[in-house]
Order: C-alpha cells, then sequence, then structure tokens
C-alpha cells in the first residue's frame, strides 16, 4: 500500500466499542471477506459515511483489495460515500407504492423541506443545506401491503399521506 | 480423447477441452468476450452459447437440450460406455443451429444497447472481437430507443486509459489483475447496466490506487473491445497499416515470444504471443514498452572516429581501415574480445570465430546491460538478467575456453592494447571501476546502438543494430533457443553486427563467408554441442529447448 494510503487509512478507526461490536461478529463467518457488509455498516454508523479512510480502514482489517471494498460500497445503495443529513428519509417508489401516490408523498416531502431527491451518485442534491435531512427514493421497502411507505433512519412509516408525513417529521 | 459430433463433423478432442477450443481447433469459430484461455471462467457474457444434445426422455432419441449451454464452461470428457450418444459420441453439439444463430444475435444486440458505436475513432477498430462478431453473427440493427449510457473516460495508470463507453463488462481485465498479476486494481463499480470497470477512487474521482503494475498492459491486450486503451499506441496506427512478425523481447532473460508491429518508419508496439512454457499470453511492460530506443532519433547511424579528442563521422571503409591496420599489428596476446549478451547467437558465434581463427587470441569476454530487479507475480516472472540472450552468448563464445565475465573480464581489459567490445545494450551506463579500466584501453573499438558511456570513451565506433532489425536465435534462461527476425531496416549506414565482424575477419584475411543468419546456424549446429537441433529450420515459431 502506498504513503498515501496508509495516511488516508490512519484516520478512521472503530472506537473501543464497536471495536468489540466487531470482534463479536467476525467469529460468525467462514472467512473474513465474508463479513463486508456488517463491517461497513458498522463503520458507516460511526463515521456517517463511507469515506477513503473508512474503505481503506475496512480493506485492510479484513485483508482484502481495496477495489473488493469499493466494489461492494458502489453496489449497494445503502452504504453512502459522502456526508448525508442526520436523519435518512427513503421514499418507496416501487409499483404498489406508486399506485397508493408516493408521489404525493415525495412531492409534498420536497416542498416541505425544501430539497431536491438525492441521485445515488450525488448526495447532497438531496440534503438540506442545515444538514438534518437527506431524502431519497428507493426501490422496494418489501412493505406492499401497507403502501406508500417511507423509512426515516432505521424506522419504517406505513400508509402515508402528506398529513402524517407530517406528523412523522414534526415529532422527529 | 473423446470422440465428439460437433457440427457435421466428427472430431476428436483432447478429454477437457471445453467446447470453445474444440471449434477452434477446427476451425469453427465461436464468438466470444469474457472466456480467455489464459483466465479463469466465470461465463458471464453469454456469447459463446451453443446447442448441446441429449437423450430425451432417458430411453429415447437424442434431441437438443432445451437450453443453450454457453460453450466456454462446457467441457469435452469421453463418456462411460453406457452413455455414449447414437452408440458412439461422447458427446454431440452444434455451434451454427438457428436457435444458437438466434441467441448469438441477441445477445450482441444487448451488448450493443449502450455501446457508442464509435468505431471511426477508436484504437481498436480493426481488431475488435465486438466489431467482427458483430459483423459475422450479430443483428444489422438495433431495437433500443432509449438514452444510452454516458459513462466518462477515465485515466487508470500510467499506461491505461478506459474508455468506458466502449466496455462490454466481460471482466477479463478484472480476472487478469486478480489472476495474473495479484494486483487488485480493477473491480467493478455501480450495478447492472451502469456498471464500470474501475480502479479504487475517492467519491470525487480522486484515484486512492492506480493501475500501476509491471504486467499493466496486458490487460489492453485481453480487453476485446477497444475500452482498455494503450496510451503509447493512441492514435498512432491503424493495425491494418502494420505488418507484422513474430519475434521474441529483447528486455530480459525470460525471453517471452512476441509479435512486433512496424511499418517502414519505425517500430510502433510489441505484443506478446502464446508460448505455454515460456510467457503463456503475457508479457511485462518494460519488454512492452522498451522498444523507443529502435526508433531513436539518436541512434548511431555512421561509423565514427576519433580525431584530435573529437568524434567525425566517417565512412565505413575508413573505419574499417583503421580497425584492420592496429589489429594487424597487434600482438594476439594483448587484444581483447568482448561480444554482448544483446546480442543473437549467431552475432556471437561470428564474433568468436573471428577472435579465435583471424585474431588469434583467447580473451573473449562477455558485455551486456546491467542486471535489474526480479519482480515475481502468481503467474508471471521477470527476470533480473536484462539481457536477452546471456545463455547463449556465452555458449557461443566459449568455444573452449571459459568466457571471461565481471572481474576477470576488467583485469584482462587492463592489460590489453586493444579491445573491440560488441555492446549493443542501449544507453548502458558504466560503473566506476568498469569505466577507469575502459579508458585506460589504448584503442578502443565499441559496436553499439546509441550513444552512451560506453561510446563515449571509444576510438572507434561501429552502428549496429537491434533485435528489431536483424535476424538470429536468442537462448532464454531456461534453455529455450528462440527465433528474432528482421522487422524495420537498420537506420542510416547501421549494419548487422555479424556483417560488421564478417567484414573485419575477411579485410584480416579470414575465410569467413555467411550470407544470411541461417547459415550461422547451420555452422553453431555443427560445432557447438547442445545446439544440433537449433538450426533456423527446426526452430520455427516456438522455439526448440537445449537439453539440460
Ligand atoms: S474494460 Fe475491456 S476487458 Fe475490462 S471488462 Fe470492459 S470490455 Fe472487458
Ligand atoms: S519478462 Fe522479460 S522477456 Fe518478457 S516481456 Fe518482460 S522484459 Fe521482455
Ligand atoms: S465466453 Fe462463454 S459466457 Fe462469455
Amino acid at each position: 500500500m502506498s504513503e498515501e494510503l496508509i495516511q488516508i487509512q490512519n484516520t478512521f478507526r472503530f472506537t473501543e466499542e464497536n471495536q468489540r461490536e466487531f470482534d463479536a461478529l467476525i467469529g460468525h463467518y467462514p472467512v473474513k471477506e465474508a463479513a463486508m457488509l456488517p463491517t461497513l455498516h458498522l463503520a458507516q454508523k460511526q463515521a456517517g459515511y463511507v469515506s477513503p479512510a473508512v474503505m481503506t480502514y475496512v480493506a485492510a482489517l479484513l485483508e482484502v483489495p481495496l477495489m473488493k471494498v469499493k466494489d461492494v460500497v458502489t453496489f449497494y445503495p445503502m452504504f453512502f460515500e459522502e456526508p448525508v443529513g442526520e436523519y435518512v428519509i427513503r421514499v418507496c417508489h416501487t409499483l404498489p407504492c406508486a399506485l397508493r401516490d408516493c408521489k404525493g408523498v415525495l412531492a409534498h416531502l420536497k416542498a416541505k423541506l425544501g430539497t431536491d431527491v438525492a441521485s445515488e451518485t450525488d448526495l447532497g442534491k438531496g440534503t438540506t443545506p442545515d444538514g438534518k435531512f437527506t431524502l431519497m427514493k428507493v426501490e422496494c421497502l418489501a412493505s406492499c401491503d401497507v403502501a406508500p411507505v417511507i423509512m426515516v433512519n432505521d424506522d419504517l412509516y406505513k400508509n402515508l399521506t402528506p398529513e402524517k408525513v407530517d406528523e412523522i417529521l414534526d415529532n422527529l | 480423447m473423446a470422440f465428439i459430433k460437433l457440427n457435421d463433423l466428427e472430431v476428436e478432442v483432447e478429454d477437457g477441452t471445453n467446447v470453445v477450443e474444440a471449434a477452434r481447433l477446427h476451425g469453427i469459430e465461436v464468438p466470444h468476450y469474457c472466456y480467455h484461455p489464459g483466465l479463469s471462467r466465470p461465463a458471464n457474457c453469454r456469447m459463446c452459447l451453443v446447442e448441446p444434445h441429449v437423450f430425451f426422455p432417458p430411453a429415447g432419441a437424442i434431441v437438443p437440450d432445451r437450453q443453450l449451454a454457453t460453450g466456454c464452461t462446457t467441457v469435452l470428457r469421453t463418456a462411460p460406455p453406457n452413455r455414449k450418444l447414437d452408440g458412439k459420441y461422447d458427446f454431440i453439439v452444434y455451434t451454427d443451429s438457428p436457435r444458437v444463430k438466434k441467441a448469438r444475435e441477441d445477445i450482441l444486440e444487448f451488448l450493443l444497447v449502450h455501446h457508442p458505436l464509435d468505431c471511426p475513432v477508436c484504437d481498436q477498430a480493426g481488431e475488435c472481437d465486438l466489431q467482427d462478431f458483430t459483423y459475422r453473427h450479430g443483428h444489422d440493427k438495433s431495437r433500443y430507443l432509449e438514452v444510452k449510457n454516458v459513462p466518462p473516460k477515465k485515466d487508470l495508470g500510467p499506461d491505461v486509459l478506459l474508455y468506458s463507453t466502449r466496455c462490454i463488462v466481460c471482466t477479463r481485465c478484472i480476472r487478469f489483475c486478480q489472476e495474473v498479476s495479484g494486483s487488485n486494481e480493477l473491480g467493478l463499480i455501480h450495478r447492472g447496466s451502469h456498471d464500470e470497470i474501475d480502479i479504487p477512487r475517492s467519491h470525487d474521482g480522486m484515484p486512492l490506487q492506480l493501475l500501476d503494475n509491471k504486467l499493466a498492459g496486458n490487460v489492453v491486450d485481453i480487453c476485446p473491445v477497444g475500452a482498455l486503451i494503450s496510451k503509447d499506441f493512441l492514435f498512432k496506427s491503424r493495425p491494418w497499416f502494420m505488418k507484422q512478425e513474430k519475434s521474441v523481447c529483447a528486455g530480459c532473460s525470460v525471453g517471452c515470444n512476441i509479435t512486433v508491429e512496424y511499418k517502414e518508419d519505425g517500430v510502433y508496439r510489441l505484443k506478446p504471443r502464446f508460448h505455454e512454457e515460456i510467457n503463456q499470453h503475457w508479457m511485462c511492460d518494460d519488454g512492452r514498452l522498451g522498444y523507443g530506443y529502435v526508433n531513436s532519433d539518436d541512434r548511431l547511424q555512421l561509423p565514427m572516429k576519433r580525431v584530435d579528442g573529437e568524434f567525425q563521422p566517417t565512412h565505413w571503409a575508413d573505419a574499417l581501415t583503421q580497425i584492420t591496420e592496429k589489429l594487424s599489428e597487434a600482438d594476439a596476446e594483448k587484444v581483447v574480445v568482448i561480444g554482448s549478451a544483446q546480442g543473437t547467437n549467431e552475432d556471437n558465434y561470428v564474433l568468436q570465430q573471428f577472435a579465435h581463427e583471424v585474431l588469434k587470441t583467447e580473451h573473449l569476454g562477455l558485455f551486456g546491460a546491467l542486471p535489474g530487479e526480479e519482480h515475481t507475480f502468481p503467474q508471471f516472472t521477470i527476470e533480473a538478467d536484462k539481457n536477452p540472450n546471456t545463455a547463449g552468448a556465452r555458449k557461443m563464445l566459449s568455444n573452449g575456453t571459459p568466457v571471461l565475465e565481471g572481474e576477470a573480464l576488467w583485469k584482462k581489459v587492463s592489460e590489453a592494447d586493444i579491445v573491440y567490445l560488441v555492446s549493443g545494450a542501449p544507453e548502458r551506463s558504466l560503473e566506476a571501476e568498469e569505466k577507469a579500466v575502459l579508458e585506460s584501453v589504448d584503442f578502443l573499438i565499441v559496436q553499439d546502438v546509441l550513444p552512451s558511456e560506453v561510446t563515449a570513451l571509444a576510438d572507434v565506433v561501429l552502428p549496429g543494430t537491434t533485435f528489431a532489425e536483424k535476424d538470429g536465435t536468442f537462448t532464454n534462461s531456461k534453455g529455450w533457443v528462440q527465433r528474432i527476425r528482421k522487422t524495420v531496416d537498420a537506420p542510416g549506414e547501421a549494419r548487422i553486427d555479424w556483417e560488421i565482424i564478417q567484414q573485419l575477419a575477411r579485410q584480416l584475411g579470414g575465410e569467413m563467408n555467411y550470407h544470411f543468419a541461417g547459415e550461422i546456424s547451420l555452422a553453431i549446429s555443427e560445432n557447438v554441442s547442445g545446439y544440433a537441433e537449433a538450426t533456423h529450420q527446426n526452430i520455427g515459431d516456438s522455439g526448440v529447448k537445449l537439453a539440460e
């Protein structure tokens, strides 16, 4: 690894608590590489997003080439490569939600937060200037029976209407 | 051996051969992209679909399988006696059935969905599998009306560019970096139709690691389309304007088999050529990009002699006369003749003959490029000896007496009056003690291709030729004797090295009468132990291995 990479890598490390969590989870996998997803989630939770420092750190930790980590990070939309808001709002726009007017929900959120919808390669576009919210469209959240749905960070909200959205945001 | 029905042919193939190779052996093309014989087989492009036939139902007829199979991963083997198809075949496969043809057209249509069709400005045009297979097996039109993806052009490393739009995501390049170079710089980013090859980068595109290993150039060769491009060759020439000649890399003692591509005005690129036991499908970038000196404007083009301390160009007759005068007066004990590990066996054999038969000196030495570093990869090694022919030159020069090398050589040179040094190592620098010894020589004749610290010390400089300008053989470190072949003409009045030596020999009364390198190889095969089989006729394209 080049000097520069080592320097980048050195700017991130797990907190003691996360290190303990990592030590526990790594034992569940036959090879280190297989722990890539949970390790990345853990690191993203700590750092807020998967920066180059996080990628190089995880690559070294799991003894895989850096490109493998980059590959995984860009494959899954739940990993962020740039800073996101405190609350990440995911609006499902797959068919059942679309039939139940997710467009209305999305339009309401856009107007209310005053931001555009993030794209996978440009999360900044969907992030409010105060860094509080990031608004994004996602594929199926596996709750078609209660469409339309959104997720705010790890919580799912069902059967939404614009009014319900207001309520959710007010209670955050 | 497996007995196969391949279309309407009945053929025998070795167990373990896949359908693509079996067909290729019998002149049938099964188009393929992700499959490369030197790499693992992910079967991800689906271009190589073929139609196998199977028993159906168990006791009944032999019919097409319900599914087409990928020819790259369908391996042919001898079937047990009770499993023979039609009572005799180990396998039945069709590569040209209507279903196969339709499948190919469809796959190609998909592969071209996001392709920019920019052949007119693409470096690969003319040697592109996408172009060729589309022409031979594809549809004449696309039904895709939507907007095409336009991923960016990327700089991957010192010599490689990626035109992402042209990539068909066969992943050959990724697998090469995983399996052969072991350097793992390449991978896929994003998903599905947005897949892109890339090196690790930060989100804003800053490279975290470059495609920078000594085998990187191979990814350009194996890229079946014009996505990976060599910066060295970019926009230099259309492939069909170049001539090609089979040769051997002169970059180190591995002796990779190469194809030299050239035009009248110089060498344009070197590409590896398959040799199962030496370099497989690969070559290193030092060798690949190391041909620049052949085309250099600085090449020695005229003989030069020292007049009042300064070099002056002169003509051959003058230079040779000056040398023969000196040599004819000299005491044979005080003459040292030094051959080159950069030269061919033929050059060195003639030099040896000249030394023994004409000059009557026993003092023969070996010179060459300074050693470099050895580099090892999971499936490749670059050797430290930066000369292509150390083993051969040593053998040719040592007819009876051991060849002087290193310390012993410089000691002998320090006692000599006249030294005839054939170098040929491009821009060879001299170590302090080598320099001191050579400076002390009364009359130093240097035969070389470029001005260097060696030629700077000479009294007469004779312009010789590089590996690209002559015929001959090199012997690699493992004892393979292989052919190099003339491509471009030598610059100016530079001459083939053994011709210069023969001319000198004749002027000194020697009887040497070789007309071409192949004749010398016959003499070598008669007179040098172990080389009996190593004539140009026998060597062919893939060399002869000397008995251990
Ligand atoms: S760049 Fe070339 S070799 Fe690599 S995946 Fe694309 S088409 Fe294949
Ligand atoms: S390994 Fe040696 S012979 Fe092969 S390409 Fe490199 S320099 Fe040339
Ligand atoms: S060559 Fe067989 S699937 Fe790609």
